[in-house]
């Protein structure tokens, strides 16, 4: 595998930077903020080395939610922060919302065309739409996993 | 739970059984997933003396039952439109806990709930637009946006949250409200990205539309249909894509006014 540091650093600090500015956008408090930020960049470092090392998309962001869930369900209660909050905030620059808008844009296109490019459009947009549902499940998947609790927790 | 706290007759359960609506109430339009809900709601209403509590949590309502003894009853409550406010969620989970403990009247209980509510405060609308303003920034440099579309994803962004609460405080429906913010971002985006002279005009206009894409209700979605709720997570997600149609749509204007559709 071969990963440019870099690169590697630039989607980390971009990572923690979206992160923190959605936590904002999320009422977050701001002595939090900064654990929503490493939670991003947590995020967004393990998804960066999953791609260079050639996973897909949505496997590459099950492997970040998977590590963002454990570390913040591990450090949660000395952290005295919302698990919701830090976990769910990191793993929102992953949500692949510009894959989604490509994806329906491509639906547009096929919708209003009658040419012969339409078939590849809509294998295209498919193939987006598919990325995006899989990619989506991953991250929830990833995110709640570490909280599931077996068998089931019994009511008062 | 204190002896003193315990309720006795049907008058001490409507209050326990709206109480503890009013939480999961709250809980839903601040974000929280089904079972912090149900969690929640739960624990306010043991806290308070109920034997028994079962809460079905719906896309627009909740409905508990509770019971001590034989008696119980079946109470509903509507429920607002979901939005995501982490600190709102926070002091009631702090709040639920503590009255889990007991102790507490549902007289007192209301209280706090009240002063909670009065004391959990927004960020200035102001801070809002620039966090959401670099948030969108970075992500368009996690999209390949180069260095030279960065301010306008920055800008059109920013303007296009101030533009959102503009119109939610108007009351003016969510979707529509989608489209008009991402078209306003998108077209202003794309106008600043050329100016500058980017080379990825287009994708920068996507960029600045991310502010708009629901990813907390998509999160939970899948969340409360992992968890045993088909029928809410369903709900969830066809609200997410739908608004996300809605979001392409103002974004597929602003791409079509300015040339950029391939």
């Amino acid at each position: 595998m071969n990963i440019d540091l870099l690169h590697l650093l630039h989607h980390t600090i971009c990572g923690g930077l979206a992160a923190a500015g959605f936590g904002v956008l999320f009422n977050i408090g701001y002595r939090t903020l900064p654990w929503c930020a490493a939670s991003g960049a947590l995020a967004l470092a393990v998804r960066t080395v999953a791609l260079a090392g050639g996973w897909s998309l949505p496997a590459a962001s099950f492997a970040a939610a998977l590590a963002v869930g454990i570390i913040v369900q591990l450090l949660q209660s000395r952290l005295g922060v919302s698990r919701n909050a830090l976990s769910v905030v990191g793993c929102i620059p992953m949500i692949p919302g510009g894959v989604a808008t490509r994806a329906i844009l491509g639906l547009f296109a096929v919708a209003a065309q009658h040419s012969s490019a339409t078939n590849q459009t809509l294998v295209t947009a498919a193939e987006e739409t598919l990325r995006v549902m899989f990619t989506i499940g991953a991250l929830g998947t990833g995110l709640a996993l570490p909280t599931l609790r077996l068998p089931a927790r019994g009511r008062k | 739970m204190l002896e003193s706290a315990k309720p006795k007759g049907n008058d001490s359960l409507e209050e326990i059984a709206m109480l503890a609506l009013e939480f999961g109430r709250l809980l839903m339009e601040a974000g929280a997933s089904a079972r912090a809900v149900d969690e929640i709601t739960a624990q306010v209403a043991s806290g308070l003396g109920a034997e028994r509590v079962d809460l079905r949590v719906g896309y627009a309502s909740l409905a508990i039952t509770v019971g001590i003894g034989t008696d119980g009853i079946t109470r509903m409550r509507k429920v607002g439109p979901l939005g995501v406010n982490q600190s709102l969620d926070q002091a009631l989970r702090t709040a639920a806990a503590r009255i889990e403990q007991g102790g507490s009247t549902v007289a007192e209980s209301r209280a706090e709930l009240d002063r909670l509510l009065r004391d959990t405060s927004r960020h200035p609308d102001w801070v809002v637009a620039v966090a959401v303003g670099v948030a969108c920034a970075a992500f368009g440099r996690l999209l390949g946006v180069d260095w030279m579309g960065v301010g306008p994803i920055f800008a059109a962004s920013a303007l296009g949250q101030m533009v959102r609460r503009w119109l939610a405080m108007r009351g003016v429906n969510v979707f529509v409200s989608a489209t008009i913010a991402a078209f306003l971002g998108s077209t202003l985006c794309g106008l600043g990205a050329r100016w500058a002279g980017s080379q990825t005009v287009a994708v920068a206009m996507a960029a600045a539309v991310l502010l708009l894409v629901p990813g907390v209700p998509a999160l939970n979605a899948l969340n409360d249909i992992l968890e045993g709720r088909p029928t809410l997570g369903s709900a969830r997600a066809v609200w997410v894509a739908v608004i996300l149609v809605f979001i392409t749509a103002g974004m597929w204007l602003a791409l079509s006014l300015l040339g950029e559709i391939s």
